[in-house]
């Protein structure tokens, strides 16, 4: 009946998996994603911390305050921070399509990440609804897209977001293993 | 009603400031001034825009103006560009003017302002300007934003090779900021404590997605940058043309260059304008653009075609007739008809170009290695006919066409194939045979060539052979042979035949070839003649024949080495009295016989000459093998009789006969000789290629000597590697051998005989001693004095009664003070009990020789042990003891030794009257007490018994053996 509790661990259990086979791709698409950008972005070792975006919420968070958190709002922040990558990462395939369109193989790289983040918001919100928690509303996180930004600013914000990307995956697996432990199948 | 009235007021006052002008141009200042100028900023083109109007321009007037517009950067007074732009100016109209910034206009604030005059170039004098219009500050520094850094121009493009200025903008007041353009840093300039500027002169193009150039502040606070993208320089199309295949459609083609596109560019685009029509197109491909031609309505086109892209235009111009630029298309239905042996007809179709247009089309027709070409005037259908066409044979037709009014360009080849159909052989066939009696019967070989193509004419089935005996009783045989044979052999019933050869394709039967066969044999003493080839082949002549011959041939195998010599032979006219034989199968060093026939009318070959030769000749590549005999101390004999002169590399001319020797003196008839191993030998020549034997002489006995044999050729000598060794044996050992070997073969007879006659040999030189109890003697006393008297019996003896009586004892006292007056003894006992203790002593007595002795002796008291060990006893009898027995050679001799003064002593009987100096010899006797002798009962030469002729006190033994002992 609609009104029976799902057990969670199934719902967990798909997340965590499909966590993990993301968390194995983000370097190999930050990589691709940089070699194609040119010097700076394809220098060794390249690393720009202190670029951030205003509409992605940054993942680094101290342990204590993410060990703080509850699983209502754990799975809040990533569903939120999932939400908005994907956004991004659509907008970051739109401005390689345009920078690099002979570029297939990081097309695809960025198309495959977009539907995976995709894939693990559908994952955790089935998560949420055997918790019984509200799923919150889908905002557009994006917001007014500064569509005259240059190329060497969407350079850099494709860069934001695909490190992003991976650091949300990182914290993903982290949370989906908390509560895989705490709701074992 | 007010609008009019307006109206007229503006003419009214158009018209009295045109008055005034009129009266007052050259004293007044000028009254229209610009006014209302309005700055904006285009950052994206980084263009300064003006607009501005004329103060007080009347309705109608129109001048012709210029305003001179001044720009500066940061301050008013840093003027950095004056500009005097000239227009036209009618009332009421907004004036507009562009000026693009090298500088990004972010980069820095500027200051326009401007001031005008009327352009009257006819009127001489100074320009009179209106005052400046006050300044415009433009201004976007203040728009940017909250960013501490920016990198000024955005996503610029640029043409490769030109000037670009970059600047970075800084809030933060840092001055660590550093630029990098892909990676490398750049050197700027400070313009303002915030702003740094970067020149790159001649930008190359790196790549399509644009070139990195970065900014970042020493701490933290990220990277700031833009792209520059750099387009190739558009090109000028090359190769512009257009031409028609139907007078419908131009195509219109050229070479575009490289590609001008980028991200932030569009590749080139390519217009295409007609001026006459006044049309244009946009062409939708890169290379070519089509046309479409309004029939019969224009004949001549002056084409436009315009590259373009973002930066930059290109174009060029092409004027031509459309008649002269048909290009037909290809031919089609191309087919034939009528074909035969030597014959074909050519059909084809055109499209037809317009009504009234003949076309010019190009027949060509290969076959057999050949093309001939032919030019046929075409309205639709084309009509070609060969003729002389070989039978049997592929043929490629092919045909294009051409505007035969006005020569533009051929269409495209279309190509048929077709083969003539076959026709009878046209030649008889070449034939050549060898004849040889086998048994008494003539077999004749026969040999021919297959037909070429050409006189083939289609595919050989048959051979037919048709031998017709001369005598006519036999008749005549036929034979067929199938077609890949190349020969057959036939056992003729007679040899004096003619035989005729045909060769049969399915069409017919060629001529034939006629050969005779008679049974007498060739003149084959003709001599050989040698001949040299050359890299073209052999050069062979003969002198012409008196007789009237229908031609020459010229017969030589091909592998003269292998048994089947792959006979080859040469038809020549009646006339030619040279060739050159020439072959792919000739090697050098292979030696090929020619054998040149004339050819009689009755067809008869006789043979003319004999040829032999190389088509190059080789070094011999081995030596003979040579055999040595007749070896002596001065000389040896060489013989090669087994090599084979003809079957060499190349003609030997002689034999080297190589010498090594130590001692490295060359005879007359030789000469030295240096190796290639730098080892000196003499060398002795040959001539003669026939003469295999050659005698070495002058050689010294027991020497070593090293030899070899080697041809020589015109192109060198043998290998000179195996050099066989002999040694000259001694000068004298032949002789030797004559005088030893009877000397030692009579040794050996004496020795046999010696072995033979042993026993009469040891009783002549050593009898055995008499036994006593055989003796005559014995008997003869028995019966005469004493029956009872019998021989002592040793065993009878007593040994510890011996008595000695001596009776000088001055002369044993002197023997044992000194030794070596001692006579020397030889003791018949073992040395070592010389002296220890007297040993057993036997007397033997004979009678026969010595009565009075024996009468005196009394053996009674001769010592004796009461055993006496056998080898004592055998020490007698052995010949080396015998010989030791004489050395105690006494030449005190019995006569002189009283039988008295010693009791046991044996004498000899054969004692002799010694010649000898007797005061040397000892007067002492022997010692007698110790031993008895044995005294040789042999004579002693005197000359060996002679004693030593120094004054020696001692007396020394004769030495008969080497190796005896010798006592003092």
């Amino acid at each position: 009946s609609p009104g029976a509790p799902i057990s969670p661990a199934e719902p967990i259990s798909q997340a965590y998996s499909l966590a993990l086979y993301m968390q194995k791709n983000t370097s190999a698409l930050l990589h691709t994603y940089l070699q194609h950008q040119g010097s700076p972005f394809s220098d060794p070792g390249f690393s720009a911390p202190e670029l951030q975006l205003s509409s992605l919420p940054p993942a680094a968070v101290s342990f204590k305050t993410w060990h703080a958190l509850d699983d209502g709002e754990r799975l809040s922040h990533a569903q939120g921070a999932f939400l908005a990558l994907t956004q991004h990462l659509q907008l970051v395939g739109d401005d390689q399509r345009d920078l690099n369109p002979g570029s297939p193989i990081l097309l695809s790289q960025l198309g495959a990440a977009r539907l995976r983040a995709q894939g693990l918001l559908g994952n955790m919100a089935a998560i949420m609804t055997a918790l019984g928690l509200p799923i919150p509303p889908e905002e557009d996180t994006l917001g007014v897209v500064p569509f005259g930004a240059s190329a060497f600013e969407r350079k850099c914000r494709g860069y934001v977001v695909t490190r992003e990307y991976g650091h949300w995956t990182d914290r993903a697996v982290r949370d989906l293993a908390l509560l895989k432990a705490k709701y074992p199948g | 009603m007010a609008l009019f009235s307006v109206s007229k007021t503006a003419f009214l006052l158009a018209f009295l400031s045109l008055r005034t002008y009129q009266s007052e141009v050259l004293s007044e200042p000028l009254p229209w001034a610009p006014e209302s100028l309005k700055v904006s900023v285009n950052t994206t083109s980084q263009c300064l825009h003006l607009q501005w109007t004329v103060h007080n321009l009347a309705h109608h007037q129109e001048f012709r103006m210029v305003f001179q517009i001044e720009i500066s950067r940061i301050k008013t007074s840093n003027v950095i560009w004056v500009e005097n732009y000239t227009t036209t100016v009618k009332w009421n109209q907004v004036l507009h003017w562009s000026w693009e910034s090298k500088l990004p206009l972010e980069c820095a604030k500027h200051f326009i302002r401007m001031r005008s005059a009327v352009d009257a170039a006819k009127t001489p004098g100074p320009r009179v300007w209106s005052s400046w219009s006050s300044w415009e500050e433009a201004d976007v520094q203040n728009s940017l934003g909250q960013d501490p850094l920016f990198v000024f121009p955005k996503d610029k493009l640029v043409e490769e090779g030109s000037n670009v200025t970059i600047c970075y903008v800084s809030k933060s007041h840092q001055n660590n900021i550093s630029c990098y353009l892909e990676g490398v840093r750049m050197q700027g300039e400070q313009l303002d404590p915030n702003v740094s500027v970067f020149n790159l002169n001649h930008v190359a193009f790196i790549r399509e997605t644009g070139t990195n150039i970065y900014c970042k502040p020493g701490q933290g606070d990220g990277i700031k940058g833009t792209v520059l993208f750099v387009s190739k320089v558009l090109q000028e199309p090359k190769d512009f043309s257009c031409e028609t295949q139907d007078l419908m459609t131009l195509n219109c083609t050229w070479d575009p260059g490289s590609d001008t596109g980028l991200l932030k560019q569009l590749s080139q685009s390519y217009t295409l304008f007609e001026s006459f029509s006044g049309k244009k197109i946009l062409c939708k491909h890169k290379s070519w653009c089509l046309w479409q031609v309004a029939p019969e309505s224009q004949d001549m086109y002056n084409f436009t075609l315009t590259a373009e892209n973002y930066l930059r235009k290109r174009s060029v111009h092409l004027l031509f007739h459309l008649t002269h630029r048909v290009h037909p298309m290809a031919p089609f239905n191309v087919l034939f008809k009528n074909v035969n042996a030597t014959s074909a007809t050519m059909t084809w179709k055109v499209h037809a170009i317009g009504k009234y247009y003949t076309l010019l089309c190009q027949v060509e027709l290969y076959g057999e290695g050949k093309v001939t070409q032919h030019n046929v005037s075409v309205k639709v259908d084309g009509v070609h006919l060969f003729s002389g066409l070989e039978p049997d044979t592929e043929y490629l037709a092919q045909v294009r066409c051409a505007n035969g009014n006005h020569f533009w360009k051929w269409s495209e080849w279309t190509h048929q194939n077709f083969t003539t159909v076959e026709a009878a052989p046209s030649e008889a066939p070449d034939v050549w045979r060898n004849v040889k009696i086998v048994q008494g019967r003539c077999v004749v070989t026969l040999f021919w060539k297959p037909l070429s193509k050409l006189q083939a004419h289609g595919k050989i089935l048959f051979y037919n052979i048709v031998i017709e005996y001369l005598d006519r009783t036999s008749g005549s045989e036929v034979l067929s042979i199938p077609a890949p044979a190349s020969g057959t052999e036939l056992p003729l019933n007679q040899c004096s035949s003619q035989i005729r050869i045909t060769a049969s394709n399915s069409v017919g039967t060629s001529p034939a070839s006629v050969l005779v066969v008679s049974r007498e044999p060739g003149n084959e003493e003709v001599e050989e003649e040698r001949v040299k080839g050359t890299e073209d082949g052999f050069p062979l002549s003969w002198n012409p024949q008196p007789r009237h011959v229908t031609g020459y041939l010229v017969e030589w195998c091909e592998q003269p080495r292998d048994p089947p010599c792959d006979l080859q032979w040469k038809n020549l006219g009646p006339n030619v009295t040279s060739t050159v034989v020439s072959s792919d199968a000739f090697r050098p060093g292979v030696r090929y016989n020619f054998r040149i026939y004339g050819i009689s009318t009755e067809r008869v070959p006789c043979l003319l000459a004999r040829k032999t030769g190389y088509s190059q000749e080789l070094a011999p590549s081995d030596n003979p093998q040579v055999v040595m005999t007749n070896l002596t101390s001065h000389s040896f004999t060489l013989s090669w009789k087994n090599y084979s002169t003809e079957s060499q590399p190349s003609f030997i001319q002689g034999y080297h006969v190589y010498l090594k020797s130590k001692a490295g003196r060359c005879h007359s008839g030789s000469e030295k000789a240096v190796l290639s191993d730098d080892a000196v030998c003499c060398k002795y020549k040959i001539d003669n290629p026939e003469q295999k034997t050659f005698v070495v002489e002058n050689l010294q006995p027991e020497s070593f000597y090293e030899f070899l044999v080697t041809p020589y050729t015109s192109v060198g000598e043998g290998p000179h590697d195996a050099f066989a060794k002999v040694t000259t044996p001694d000068e004298y050992s032949p002789t030797l051998i004559r005088i030893l070997l009877p000397t030692v073969f009579c040794i050996l007879l004496i020795m046999i005989t010696c072995y033979l006659k042993s026993q009469w040999m040891k009783e002549k030189c050593y009898p055995d001693i008499p036994d006593p109890y055989k003796s005559s003697v014995l008997s003869l006393i028995k019966s005469k004095e004493n029956p009872h008297l019998t021989i002592m019996n040793i065993k009878d003896c007593v040994p510890d009664s011996i008595e000695v009586l001596n009776k000088q004892e001055g002369t044993r006292k002197s023997f044992t003070e000194t030794e070596s007056t001692k006579p020397t003894y030889l003791y018949l006992l073992p040395t070592e009990k010389r002296y220890s203790s007297p040993g057993p002593c036997i007397c033997f007595e004979n009678f026969t020789y010595n009565q009075a002795a024996s009468d005196s002796a009394s053996c009674g008291h001769v010592p004796a042990p009461p055993k006496a060990p056998p080898s004592q006893l055998g020490l007698l009898t052995s010949p080396e003891n015998l010989l030791k027995a004489l050395e105690k050679n006494y030449m005190n001799s019995l006569g002189e030794i009283p039988a008295g003064e010693t009791s046991l002593n044996y004498v000899s009987q054969l004692a002799s009257p010694m010649s000898g100096d007797m005061s040397n010899l000892p007067k002492n006797p022997p010692e007698p007490a110790l031993c008895s002798e044995y005294k040789m009962q042999m004579a002693i030469p005197l000359g060996l018994a002679s004693p030593p002729s120094s004054g020696s006190s001692s007396l020394s033994s004769i030495t008969l053996l080497d190796e005896g002992e010798r006592y003092h």
